[in-house]
């Protein structure tokens, strides 16, 4: 087996394993394998997305001993133009009954595609067809698989979090082991609250059902398969939020969040439709069908050296893209070059991004995530920060070779804008979980904003980063959670750090991870960076991104792109350590709670330490550590050099070399921002130097817009949902008011005219005929009287007849 | 089994078995139900012998016309009409899933207990009547079928029906007959036109400028395509030929609510793709624009009227006429190049398969989803959809079914609608984009008023309706039901190839032909033929 | 001999033709109505028989009236069976009394 099917089966095998954990678990109790006190469908999910880990972990092992890690050697930069696109097929198996029908490609419907394969020293990606799903022609939409680093590292990043997840929950979650759960949130008119029985399985159940979504999102070889799983994620994460259905709250967040979801995917879907259209392939990748290539979208857009092939044409209406194959050829119809327009290709581009906006919480759909945390908290942890909310960035990254610059500038923009509202949000939140939601859409931001200036290794490596310490901080909110007895409101905590220790300090790790802290000059030595957590190396890749970005482009308004991540760095800094003392340090709140919280048992402190390892060390090297490069790996659109775009506005995307130049002016101003933020929260929050209160009277119209969520949820309400209902009865109305008022009319109309035609009927037609009978009738009794049945009468009348008869022949007859 | 006969065995196999039927005692109702569902379950059985018997790869010589196990005897010489009845990949999924609701529906036929006698022979009447429509290739041939299939669902919603059901027996009568006249007068004007022709193959030959001396005007091509049109468009239904939809659906009773949604309206996309587009090509090239915009606005407007419904059969009624948008969308988006053989044409295809596998697929869910609304009615008898909730804490199991269906409805991946949907809209931006990205904008509309029926029904603390003692867990023939059909709706979603192989190479043949017959040169030598 | 001549003999049928009338018309006795309609009936035989007598008619008269008599006889049979019948019904031959055929 070739290292293809190798990589191919490991990760099929960790994506289909939580699916079948799925069925087991969700009839637990019907197929009696368990029962409602059993922790055995945890045991089962969490062997599931275990074995799914041991799987990826392999694969990723694999990978690298068969590329003799040539991912991890020092990069020159520019090395990667030439290993561009190479790819091998796993069952390269062309029958040659095929062969012999090359004009034909119904005849070959179960032809394997073969991806065509180049003479590269290694490849910087395997892909392949799983099965397909429909043809029309030369219109094929299959099921694909398409493994890089970066698919390899998500796939070991999700599964691992999931895994320790899963175990946390089996802890956190032991409230449902009963016959009996009292749900504290509902109350029944009765005045007591709501009792059901405990649905410790389904939980499990829905979480695998997550996993299997979120891995065949990262596996997807198509746009078309991103957007199936890009679905079924959506819906497990509505079932997640809603688990607990007897809740009002519960229940519509889940459906907000769908819908909302729903809302990017309207865009996903038109991008979509230009893509078939424009292009006619949704796969990424080149496949060679009976002798012939079918270009992938990314080479058709790109080529072989991922450049956009643009018309001169200066007008942006009249542009083109030509499309390439994989040799960088042109790809023409007949003599017609074929090609897509430039404005269709950002359409395209904006869509597919709208999917992101919805996924990961953009601007301006970012108000569903804040209520997803109605969901239980493992929940939040793994779908609602590390994986789902993320597949919009990974998304992002992986669809970026077919976004054009001024696409890229769309999502530095948008990423730009949700970072700043969502910490200044944060910042006023008392929902501990509130505060770790707005952090996440905040980070996304940053990923967006990275993606957007060209920092594509830098998005993604902050994507991992933030997996791991946004998961860890989610824990570590369920562990005081819990901990606290379901109290979130961190007004009421305080000092928690006595009461449960392991849990304060691997949030504390979380907590400086997060906000970008590190000791500069100390690591210098072991690793040529500073001494510091993951998220200070990922954040400062992406603000060192966004400092070239902004200095190259002669565009002042675009400075807002470096500003902005750089305040808000400050920002999260604050609003981290606000959680962090608010919490854990100062005098307890609140006595009640205090005096029952208490730390939790070992499988659920476990997987916060060894998250918080991760927290702590997975970016060691920082740009020059193992994942970045891991990632960097599979940049599809290497920024050897700076890419000039001047149709719509002049954008220059700034080179790996141009961010390596700032990238030291760059960290230093993030953390001189990291430790004002810091500094700011601990004078304001453990002195108390001033009373925030204070302050908070001071400026109440902010605090109010701010508390309020900039009042976005009543802005969507009067636009949209309001009038959708108000549409709605409209169209009831016209059903009922006017449709069926014509009909009933016509019906009206018909009866009175029967009605009418009855009478003349009856009055007419069945009067001329009723006369001649009557008229007959009367007639002959009016004979009657002279029939009186003497005889002598007769008689007498025959007699009297003779003589008329007599008389009358012979006065009237001539002689 | 000779495979001569078996389309014929598969037409009147239940119409025999209700005659048989007669000779049992009125009041002994199981004996009635067992022989019905083996009526049924034979006749689905010999479909599944079809489809184990249909050449996925015939041989020419074995085709008619690319028909295959084609029969034709001469019924009425004087006039020139035929028996002929004949399969092709258009007709057989839905001559199959025909099979399978009539079945399903016979299960859940169960709880009916007023003139079971009656009940079940119209019921079987009524499946001959499907399929004979579905079957047969001579126009007067179907329009015996499709008069024959009306009169047992008049008496079925009229008698088994709900408190308004006269008036909804009518209403549907009444609209169907509508639509069959205008068919009539346009079955009328082809055949005078064609030489006293029924054949609808040779219509669609004739239509389509292949045969010498016969020719469809354009304007008698539009003018017979707009007859038939809204005779189809009726039974579809489309916006605004669709309000009989709703109340048939709320009056019937929950198995002919399933035969309706997932059989009935089939018929009017059938007959527009078997008759309407190959017969008069010209005329559907002229309507296509219109006919996707209705089809894009009956999406929306179904959808915004299933928002404001309070009565659960009302809203899944709506959801239908909202779904089987995607098919009049689908079928529509005929765009011609300037030459044969060009581009948009695969677009076109790939709307007709998507068209076609929307049918199927609402087959599928919307069956559940009346099964599912049926399910509650019989325990609480009410659908106000503000009396329920908390149904997911009393019957978890029938929630979960009902989630699964109701998600296919939403066109959630991995389910049947969600391909079918797909397709259509993914087809239509080579049609025209505006109409395009108004139905794309469906799906957010879909997802709002499922969730939101969702929410209100299912989840929640707590029953607020009457009868709520009544909430027991599923029957075990509920269960076979919603299995079934969840099955059906998962097979299909995750394999939609599987029945994608059947239906695209007859829509390949007749998507060429109805192309290449438009184009100028053709309709030329057409005329030339005529003189 | 000197004939009477046919003047007379009509006169003579004329008055019994009138006799019989009258007797028809007066008499509640059935037989006596039986009786008028033979004196009719004679009296239109004295004309035939005279007519064939003084006429070029010949014969035919003379076999009229033996047709005339023939047919008397018969309807007197069946008259006094008549008046057989509506005794036993009435007990009475009164014609006045067979009324049941008003109209």
């Amino acid at each position: 087996m070739d290292t293809g099917t190798v990589l191919r089966n490991l990760l099929t095998l960790a994506w289909l394993l939580p699916l079948a954990g799925f069925v087991a678990e969700i009839y637990a109790l019907q197929l009696r394998w368990s029962h409602r006190l059993s922790k055995a469908p945890a045991q089962l999910a969490v062997a599931c997305i275990g074995a799914g880990f041991l799987c990826s972990l392999s694969a990723l092992l694999y990978w690298g001993n068969a590329t003799e890690w040539a991912a991890l050697k020092p990069a020159e930069h520019g090395h990667h133009a030439e290993e561009h696109a190479g790819a091998e097929h796993a069952e390269a198996e062309m029958s040659p009954v095929d062969a012999l029908h090359p004009a034909e490609p119904e005849a070959a419907a179960d032809a394997e595609h073969t991806a065509v394969a180049h003479a590269a020293p290694v490849p910087k990606f395997y892909a392949g067809t799983f099965y397909k799903l429909a043809q029309f022609g030369p219109l094929e939409i299959t099921l694909d698989w398409y493994i890089d680093s970066l698919t390899l590292v998500m796939f070991t990043m999700v599964t691992f979090i999931a895994t320790c997840i899963h175990l946390f929950a089996m802890g956190y979650m032991k409230d449902e082991l009963t016959e009996e759960y009292e749900d504290h949130q509902v109350h029944l008119p009765g005045g007591h609250h709501f009792t059901r029985p405990g649905r410790f399985h389904r939980f499990f159940a829905f979480l695998s059902l997550f996993c299997f979504s979120m891995l065949g999102l990262v596996l997807a070889g198509n746009i078309f398969q991103v957007f199936i799983f890009w679905e079924l994620v959506g819906i497990c994460s509505y079932l997640l939020i809603g688990f607990y259905v007897e809740r009002h709250s519960a229940s519509t967040a889940a459906n907000k969040a769908f819908i909302m979801n729903r809302v990017g995917d309207f865009g996903f879907l038109i991008g979509l439709m230009i893509l078939i259209t424009s292009l006619g392939t949704f796969r990424f990748f080149d496949v060679e069908n009976d002798g012939v290539e079918q270009t992938g979208l990314f080479s058709l857009i790109r080529g072989d050296d991922g450049k956009l092939d643009v018309s001169d044409d200066p007008s942006v209406t009249k542009s083109v893209v030509y499309l390439r194959d994989s040799h960088g050829h042109r790809l023409a119809d007949g003599t017609t070059p074929r090609t897509i327009s430039y404005l269709l290709l950002i359409a395209a581009g904006l869509g597919v991004f709208a999917g992101s906006i919805g996924k990961s919480a953009q601007f301006p759909l970012q108000t569903w995530l804040p209520d997803a945390m109605e969901g239980p908290t493992p929940v939040s942890a793994l779908v609602h920060s590390a994986t789902m909310v993320a597949a919009g960035v990974y998304l992002a990254g992986r669809f970026y070779p077919m976004f054009p610059p001024e696409v890229l500038l769309g999502i530095a923009y948008i990423g730009c804008i949700t970072l700043f509202i969502a910490a200044t949000i944060a910042v006023v939140a008392t929902d501990i979980k509130k505060v770790l939601a707005y952090s996440t859409i905040s980070q996304l931001g940053y990923m967006m904003l990275a993606i957007g200036v060209g920092g594509w290794a830098a998005g993604l490596f902050h994507l991992v980063t933030h997996a791991f310490f946004k998961s860890l901080m989610f824990l570590c909110s369920g562990s005081v959670i819990a901990g606290c007895h379901h109290e979130q409101d961190m007004r009421k905590m305080g000092g928690l750090r006595h009461k449960m220790p392991l849990t304060a300090y691997t949030m504390l790790v979380g907590v400086i991870a997060i906000a970008g802290l590190a000791i500069p000059g100390v690591g210098n030595a072991l690793f040529g960076q500073a001494l510091a957590f993951s998220g200070y190396h990922s954040k400062d890749a992406i603000v060192a991104s966004a400092l070239a970005f902004s200095e190259l482009n002669p565009n002042p308004l675009h400075n807002i792109l470096f500003i902005t991540p750089l305040v808000t760095a400050g920002i999260t800094a604050f609003y981290m350590f606000r959680l962090w003392f608010m919490t854990f340090a100062g005098q307890p709140q609140d006595e009640h709670v205090y005096e029952h919280a208490h730390e939790n048992p070992a499988i659920m402190t476990v997987p916060l330490l060894v998250l918080s390892l991760l927290a702590a060390g997975c970016a060691i090297g920082g740009e020059d550590g193992w994942l970045y490069r891991l990632l960097a790996f599979s940049e599809t659109v290497p920024a050897v050099e700076r890419a000039t775009s001047a149709r719509v506005a002049t954008i220059v995307l700034p080179s790996h070399h141009d961010v390596h130049d700032v990238h030291g002016t760059a960290g230093g101003m993030a953390l001189l921002a990291a430790f004002a933020g810091t500094a700011v929260a601990y004078l304001l929050y453990c002195r108390k130097v001033v009373n925030p209160d204070d302050i908070r009277r001071q400026a109440g119209g902010v605090y109010d817009f701010l508390v309020d969520k900039w009042r976005f949820d009543t802005l969507y309400d009067v636009a949209f949902v309001r009038p959708c209902h108000i549409v709605a009865s409209w169209c009831q109305g016209f059903d009922q008011k006017v449709l069926d008022v014509v009909l009933h009319t016509s019906a009206a109309i018909t009866v009175v005219v029967s009605k009418w035609e009855r009478t003349f009927d009856e009055g007419m037609v069945d009067g001329l005929v009723n006369l001649v009978g009557t008229s007959t009738t009367n007639f002959g009794r009016s004979l009657r009287v002279i029939q009186t049945g003497r005889l002598r009468q007769y008689v007498m009348w025959i007699a009297v007849g003779v003589v008329v008869l007599f008389v009358a022949l012979f006065t009237a007859l001539p002689k | 089994m000779s495979s001569e006969n078996l389309l014929s065995l598969i037409v009147f196999l239940p119409a025999a078995w209700s005659l048989l039927l007669l000779a049992f005692d009125g009041k002994n109702a199981d004996a009635i139900r067992y022989f019905g569902l083996i009526g049924t379950a034979l006749t689905f059985g010999l479909t599944l012998q079809l489809l184990s018997q249909y050449d996925l790869t015939p041989a020419p010589e074995q085709l008619h016309d690319g028909m295959q196990f084609y029969f034709s005897w001469d019924w009425i010489p004087n006039w020139n009409v035929h028996y002929s009845l004949g399969v092709d990949g258009i007709s057989l999924p839905l001559v199959l899933l025909t099979g399978l609701v009539s079945l399903l529906a016979m299960i859940a036929s169960w709880s009916i207990e007023k003139h079971l006698k009656g009940y079940v022979m119209l019921f079987l009447i009524l499946e001959t009547g499907m399929m004979g429509v579905f079957l047969s290739l001579d126009f007067l041939l179907f329009y015996v079928f499709w008069e024959v299939m009306l009169l047992p669902m008049y008496f079925l919603i009229g008698v088994w029906g709900g408190p308004r059901r006269e008036y909804a027996a009518i209403k549907f009568f009444l609209y169907t007959l509508a639509g069959g006249v205008l068919m009539l007068i346009a079955m009328l004007m082809l055949y005078f036109a064609s030489g006293n022709s029924f054949d609808l193959l040779h219509l669609a030959q004739v239509g389509q400028g292949q045969v010498k001396g016969f020719a469809f005007t354009k304007e008698f091509q539009i003018t017979a395509f707009l007859l038939l049109f809204i005779g189809f468009a009726i039974k579809l239904p489309s916006f605004p030929f669709h309000t009989w939809l709703p109340d048939a659906h709320v009056e019937a009773p929950t198995p002919i609510s399933m035969i309706l949604a997932g059989v009935l309206l089939k018929m009017g996309g059938y007959g527009l793709i078997r008759l309407a587009f190959p017969i008069c090509p010209l005329g559907a090239q002229y309507c296509a624009y219109g006919m996707v915009a209705l089809g894009v606005f009956s999406i929306i407007y179904g959808a915004f009227a299933a928002l404001a419904q309070t009565d659960f059969k009302r809203l899944v009624a709506y959801s239908s006429v909202s779904h089987m948008g995607y098919v009049l969308l689908g079928l529509a988006v005929w765009k011609v190049g300037e030459k044969a053989g060009d581009p948009n044409l695969h677009y076109w295809r790939m709307g007709v398969n998507a068209a076609m596998f929307q049918m199927i697929a609402h087959g599928i869910s919307s069956t559940g989803m009346f099964f599912m609304v049926g399910i509650l009615y019989d325990r609480v008898h009410h659908r106000d959809l503000n009396q329920f909730g908390g149904i997911a804490g009393l019957m978890p199991h029938y929630t979960g079914l009902a989630a699964g269906i109701f998600f296919a409805g939403l066109g959630l991946p991995g389910l049947c609608g969600f391909i079918g949907e797909i397709f259509s809209v993914l087809s239509c931006w080579s049609f025209d984009k505006t109409l395009a990205i108004i139905a794309a904008s469906g799906v957010i509309l879909t997802a709002g008023y499922i969730l939101w029926t969702m929410q209100r029904v299912y989840f929640g603390p707590a029953y607020k309706g009457p009868h709520g003692e009544a909430l027991v867990p599923l029957l075990g023939r509920e269960k076979f039901v919603a299995y079934v059909l969840l099955a059906f709706a998962i097979a299909l979603g995750v394999f939609p190839n599987a029945l994608f192989q059947y239906m695209d190479p007859s829509v390949k043949t007749l998507v060429e032909n109805l192309d290449a017959s438009v184009h100028p040169q053709v309709i030329e030598t057409a005329a030339t033929l005529v003189q | 001999m000197e004939s009477v001549g046919l003047n007379a003999y009509l006169f003579v049928g004329a008055v019994l033709f009138v006799c019989g009338i009258v007797c028809m018309a007066i008499k509640r006795n059935g037989i006596g109505v039986l009786m008028g309609v033979e004196l009719v009936l004679n009296g239109a035989n004295l004309n035939f028989v005279a007519f064939a007598h003084y006429t070029p008619l010949g014969l035919d008269g003379q076999v009229i009236a033996l047709f005339v008599i023939v047919l008397a006889a018969a309807e007197a049979a069946v008259a006094l069976a008549i008046a057989l019948n509506f005794y036993n019904n009435h007990l009475t031959i009164d014609v006045d009394r067979g009324n049941e055929l008003q109209g």
